[in-house]
């Protein structure tokens, strides 16, 4: 009895803290709301049993009654533990980063209304829930994009992330429906069996949106306009690993084309995320295109616990960056590289966390990230996805590379500007993130990970890691060599030594970038376009044609008819004789032969 | 309390109203006996809503007194009773008349010239739309139904806009035209079908103490099928029970199936079914004929909208499910896929030119056209889903148009301005307003959490997992979800967000005076309730979807 009423509390305890802090709107009151459901959530964790299930009656439809269920298995309980890491430190980080800010109470209620819907969306088990969740992440995601509502590329990334997640919730929707029509159940706890390639592909699709997959990964970078606390909880840690989230939620009724395809989406991704992520010289882009890169990696995990595992592991040391760099940003007034470096002396603790957060996200070994790497790459090993391994280690060295170089240029050489100012509450959320990236909460040995219950091992033969160490070295040496040549966002330093080579770099990096940002951003607006074209086409059509002739053609038959009639109406004697003298012969002619 | 007729006095009371402000010279007073009456009405419905036996299909509160009966010589005998009753389908749609109206009735402080006779048409329209939603003799709803025109011509033509006479006038027609349809099929049937009951009582089969059973019925329609009952005998009637029995159709008239009269290809029944469902097509309204709907909304003065909107275009959909699929239901299923199909092309095509709207009250009038489109397709399904999707979406279309509507008005009273363009950045100058606006955008375009979610999604799934409909209708309906985001989206970011700018600086735009506070806030309470327990509506119309289902 007492775990179902915390699981309760949990589950409402967002949202009535989201009305509470509309009400009285003052930062401690929230961050004091967010350790008790944090608290509560943790604790709930922690203590339920890996197949935790309830259920509430909600309502009867045509017969059947379909019940506010929920699931709690090892999956959901991670992440929402998560969830309960992540908002509470983003919480505390936002007071002093927005202290300036006067509608901070607003940003608070988003908060709280994000994760009241995460929350939701983790734990149930009826998919009409999971759907409503889905969107409602998605409208929480707007919201906070376009907090700062007078920037006006805050409101329109904020527009287009909204109408892009609505394009996958759309193949969500009725990928869902298809699903509960083939199991004849409603909840996915009670599904068993494979359902057909296309329900799951469907699915798939549906998260391709919200993990910003390509090809719809355009509206992330923008998203982050936003608040950089905010970047971190939904668009790095949380939400975007909805996507991945649904993928694993599916795995075991889905068939391998599904998982096929999740695989090849997710390869896509990551390749391009991290290509893209070089390139860019605003510290929030670069860690956005990391994200989607990272999320490709969790997809590439097709799905499986490892990629379940990779979320956790991600969603630490993504928001620990992001969070960092928020401290970057509020120290020098500026996202952009160009203004930033030698702050390592200026602000040791983001220098420290990005240092340790950056091992994470390469995968160094002491990091919660070594394992999850190793454990997709074990899956893709053990699966057969030989090919993706490839993709895998190019990618590592891409990664390995932009996360260094972002390192060298922000906190090694020369100082250039900016007072840093000392804020114990910018420090202490990033403290708790180390404290949880750090190994030893998953396993003493620092290169092999213990058996468990709660998440299954892939394990791979040792030459893998001779593998790994070698994309390591190439992607830190590569950055390191480099460091001096790249002022950030000013590629210059190659044509002085091999000018055929950057331009075909330049070229091979522009063309991707020009295929994602204008060819796929000009397609969407295109089609946007388009739409906006045909909306006034129709409006046309409806004012000319349908109004026109149902309206006009009523109208105009009315008035000829009448026009015609009162030809018979002269007022001339003359012609009433005529008339009633040619219908009564016209009567006559009728009574004498027809009849 | 039960021994008063509870349905006369629902329409009784606003009559009554209506009576003492048109005939007496009530300026001060008006107001506050229209609101008077209405919170009474209000509160009779509360009660009725109470009392109301979720557990029984059949109609309560009854109210039957016999109206007239002409003798047809050798056809037998016609008669018409006033029957009133309510039922799963209509309790919801009544309280929603009666809400709907008493906040139109609230938010009229707008409306300065001809006060009494103002109010005492908006009662009058109260009246005869309670009347339509509770009559269970068809005679008695057209009588309703036909009278409903004439105050809402009245009061788009006097208290309306600048091109008022013309969309009075295209209202007037248009709906006309839809009555006479319906008409027609009224009294193909009424000729058609025989009334078991009084036939029965009429000829001495069973005793007026006795009442009715399924056995006695049995009875009288093998008598009526087996053509040995002389047709003198029989009684006529337009008790929409009695023509919604296949079973009571004279087998001589050419409604019956084993008729072969034909007329253009289609039979009887079929003429009869289309002609039922225009007739009800034009109110809800259908594309392609919704062209009256944009223009009777930009005219009427804004709690007209509301009403319009919120309650008139509702009876185009109870049509449907009290009258056209009853009595046609064979013919309805036949012709699913393209029910259907106009119902996502009314979705589609209705978004598209809210798209491309540059007024406010024209995007919130074609979006109504798209909404009602949900209905329709759900209507189109035949499953429990899709019956229950489609109500819930007529109710909560109902509110959330309402509270549209009442936000347009919000700024056309302070500025005289509907245009889009004309304001950027409302949110700093009315936080308040855009704060309550952003949650009746955000209900509208279906977020999960709001009454419109729950009408969308079942509407949709229903078509989709519907036996009868092709799912591909139904994923092209969907985009509707996409394009309503869009258009929304546009005018909330066009509107509230950005850099504060007027197009004119003397503009002055206080925020939210108390009373529409109150409003547009009680609209979306309501609207979040039945969004988080959706089971408030469903549970009063179970019993009557899965009796219209069998």
């Amino acid at each position: 009895m007492g775990l179902n009423l915390l699981f309760l509390g949990v589950l409402l305890l967002p949202w009535a803290s989201a009305l509470l802090v509309a009400l009285f709107p003052k930062p401690l009151f929230s961050i004091s709301l967010s350790a008790v459901f944090s608290i509560a959530a943790l604790y709930f964790c922690t203590t339920a049993p890996v197949d935790f299930k309830i259920a509430y009656p909600w309502f009867n439809l045509g017969g059947q009654s379909l019940n506010a269920s929920f699931w709690a298995n090892a999956s959901a309980q991670l992440v929402l533990g998560l969830v309960a890491l992540v908002s509470f430190c983003v919480q505390l980080f936002s007071k002093s980063y927005l202290k300036d800010d006067h509608s901070i109470g607003r940003y608070y209620v988003y908060l709280h209304l994000f994760v009241g819907s995460m929350t939701l969306l983790l734990l149930t088990d009826s998919i009409l829930i999971f759907y409503g969740a889905w969107e409602l992440v998605g409208a929480c995601s707007y919201l906070l994009i376009s907090f700062w509502h007078q920037k006006t590329a805050a409101i329109q990334a904020a527009k287009k992330a909204f109408l892009i997640n609505r394009l996958g919730d759309i193949a969500l929707l009725f990928g869902l429906i298809a699903l509960g029509l083939h199991f004849n159940t409603w909840q996915f706890s009670a599904m068993h069996g494979i359902a057909p390639a296309l329900i799951g592909i469907a699915i798939i699709a549906g998260g391709m949106a919200k993990s910003a997959q390509f090809p719809l990964m355009s509206w992330l970078p923008d998203a982050m306009e936003g608040p950089t606390p905010a970047s971190a909880l939904i668009h790095a840690a949380t939400m975007v690993a909805a996507g991945v989230f649904v993928g694993v939620r599916v795995f075991d009724i889905t068939g391998p084309e599904t998982h096929l395809f999740m695989g090849i989406i997710g390869a896509i991704s990551f390749l391009a995320g991290a290509v893209f992520a070089i390139f860019q010289n605003d510290i929030k882009k670069t860690l956005a295109y990391s994200t989607i890169s990272q999320l490709g990696l969790m997809w590439m995990g097709m799905g499986s616990d490892a990629s379940l595992f990779h979320l956790l592991t991600h969603g630490i040391f993504k928001a620990g960056l992001f969070l960092a760099a928020g401290a970057v940003i509020h120290t020098v007034h500026s996202q952009s590289l160009n203004d930033m470096g030698g702050l390592r002396k200026k602000a040791p603790i983001a220098a420290l966390a990005y240092l340790i957060f950056g091992a994470g996200l390469m995968g160094l070994p002491l990091t919660g990230g070594f394992y999850s790497k190793e454990n997709i790459a074990g899956y893709l090993y053990t699966s057969g996805h030989v090919e993706l391994l490839v993709v895998l280690a190019l990618g590592m060295v891409l990664t390995s590379f932009y996360i260094s170089r972002q390192f060298y240029l922000i906190f090694m050489g020369p100082l250039k500007e900016g007072s840093p100012k000392k804020d114990f509450s910018l420090e202490t959320p990033i403290r708790l993130l180390i404290i949880a990236s750090f190994f030893i909460w998953i396993s003493v040995n620092p290169l092999e990970m213990h058996e468990n219950t709660l998440i299954s091992i892939y394990h791979i033969p040792s030459f893998w890691l001779y593998i790994t160490a070698a994309t390591w070295v190439l992607g830190i040496a590569g950055a390191y060599v480099t460091r001096n040549w790249i002022p950030a966002g000013n590629y210059q330093f190659l044509p002085r030594f091999w000018p055929s080579l950057f331009r075909f770099i330049r070229w091979k990096s522009r063309s991707a970038q020009v295929f994602e940002t204008q060819f796929i951003d000009r397609f969407v607006n295109g089609i946007a376009a388009l739409q906006v074209i045909v909306a006034h086409l129709s409006a046309w059509f409806d004012r000319h044609i349908v109004d026109g002739i149902l309206v006009g053609g009523g109208a105009g038959l009315s008035a000829s008819t009448g026009r015609i009639l009162s030809r018979w109406q002269s007022a001339k004697v003359q012609s009433y004789w005529a008339m009633i003298i040619v219908t009564f012969a016209l009567f006559l002619l009728y009574a004498l032969f027809i009849k | 309390m039960t021994n008063l007729p509870l349905l006369s006095l629902l329409i009784g009371l606003p009559l009554l109203g209506a009576l003492v402000l048109g005939l007496g010279q009530l300026k001060e007073q008006a107001r506050s006996i229209a609101i008077g009456l209405s919170t009474l009405q209000l509160v009779l419905l509360v009660y009725i809503y109470s009392a109301f036996d979720t557990t029984s299909g059949l109609f309560q509160f009854n109210e039957t007194h016999n109206w007239f009966s002409i003798s047809l010589g050798s056809m037998g005998q016609f008669m018409s009773k006033y029957t009133l009753g309510v039922d799963g389908l209509s309790i919801s749609l009544l309280l929603l008349t009666g809400l709907i109206t008493w906040v139109a009735l609230w938010n009229s402080t707008d409306i300065k010239e001809k006060i009494g006779g103002y109010y005492a048409l908006v009662l009058l329209l109260n009246a005869s739309i309670m009347g339509c939603f509770m009559a269970k003799d068809l005679f008695l709803f057209y009588v309703f139904f036909e009278f409903m025109l004439l105050p809402m011509y009245f009061l788009i033509g006097i208290w309306g806009g600048p091109r008022r006479n013309y969309a009075s006038l295209k209202f007037f027609i248009y709906t006309l035209v839809g009555s006479l349809l319906i008409l027609i099929v009224m009294l193909g049937m009424g000729v058609a079908y025989v009334d078991p009951y009084e036939t029965a009582l009429l000829n001495g089969l069973i005793r007026p103490e006795q009442g009715f059973n399924v056995e006695a019925l049995k009875t009288v329609q093998q008598l009526i099928q087996s053509q040995e009952l002389a047709t003198s005998s029989l009684v006529h009637s337009f008790d929409m029970q009695a023509l919604a029995d296949y079973n009571n159709c004279q087998i001589t008239s050419i409604l019956h199936i084993s008729s072969g009269w034909q007329l253009a290809g289609m039979s009887a029944r079929e003429w009869g079914f289309w002609l039922l469902f225009i007739g009800f097509a034009i109110k809800l309204p259908m594309v392609p004929l919704h062209t009256w709907l944009p223009d009777a909304h930009v005219e009427a003065p804004t709690p007209i909208s509301v009403l319009l909107a919120g309650v008139l275009l509702k009876i185009g959909a109870y049509g449907w499910l009290r009258i056209t699929i009853p009595f046609f239901q064979a013919e309805a299923i036949e012709s699913a896929n393209i029910l259907a199909g106009l119902g996502a092309l009314s979705i589609v095509y209705g978004a598209y030119n809210a798209l491309a709207m540059t007024d406010l009250k024209k995007l919130v009038a074609y979006s109504s056209v798209s909404h009602m489109g949900f209905v329709l397709i759900g209507i189109a399904a035949f499953t429990a889903e899709g019956w229950q999707g489609a109500i819930f979406q007529t109710i909560s279309h109902g509110v959330l148009s309402a509270l549209l509507f009442l936000m347009v008005g919000v700024l056309y009273s302070r500025t005289g301005n509907r245009e889009i363009d004309s304001y950027s950045g409302l949110v700093t100058l009315m936080p308040r307003f855009t704060v309550i606006s952003g949650i009746a955008i955000f209900a509208s375009l279906g977020l999960p959490g709001f009454s419109g979610f729950i009408g969308e999604f079942f509407s949709l799934m229903g078509a989709f997992t519907s036996s009868f409909v092709h799912p591909g209708i139904a994923v092209f309906g969907a985009l509707g979800l996409l394009l309503g985001a869009g258009y929304l989206l546009w005018t909330f970011q066009k509107i509230y967000l950005g850099k504060p700018y007027l197009k004119n600086a003397d503009w002055s735009l206080p925020d939210l005076t108390k009373l529409e506070l109150l409003s547009l806030f009680g609209l979306g309470i309501i609207s979040i309730l039945l969004g988080v327990y959706p089971g408030l509506l469903f549970e009063l119309s179970d019993k009557f979807v899965t009796g219209l289902l069998k």
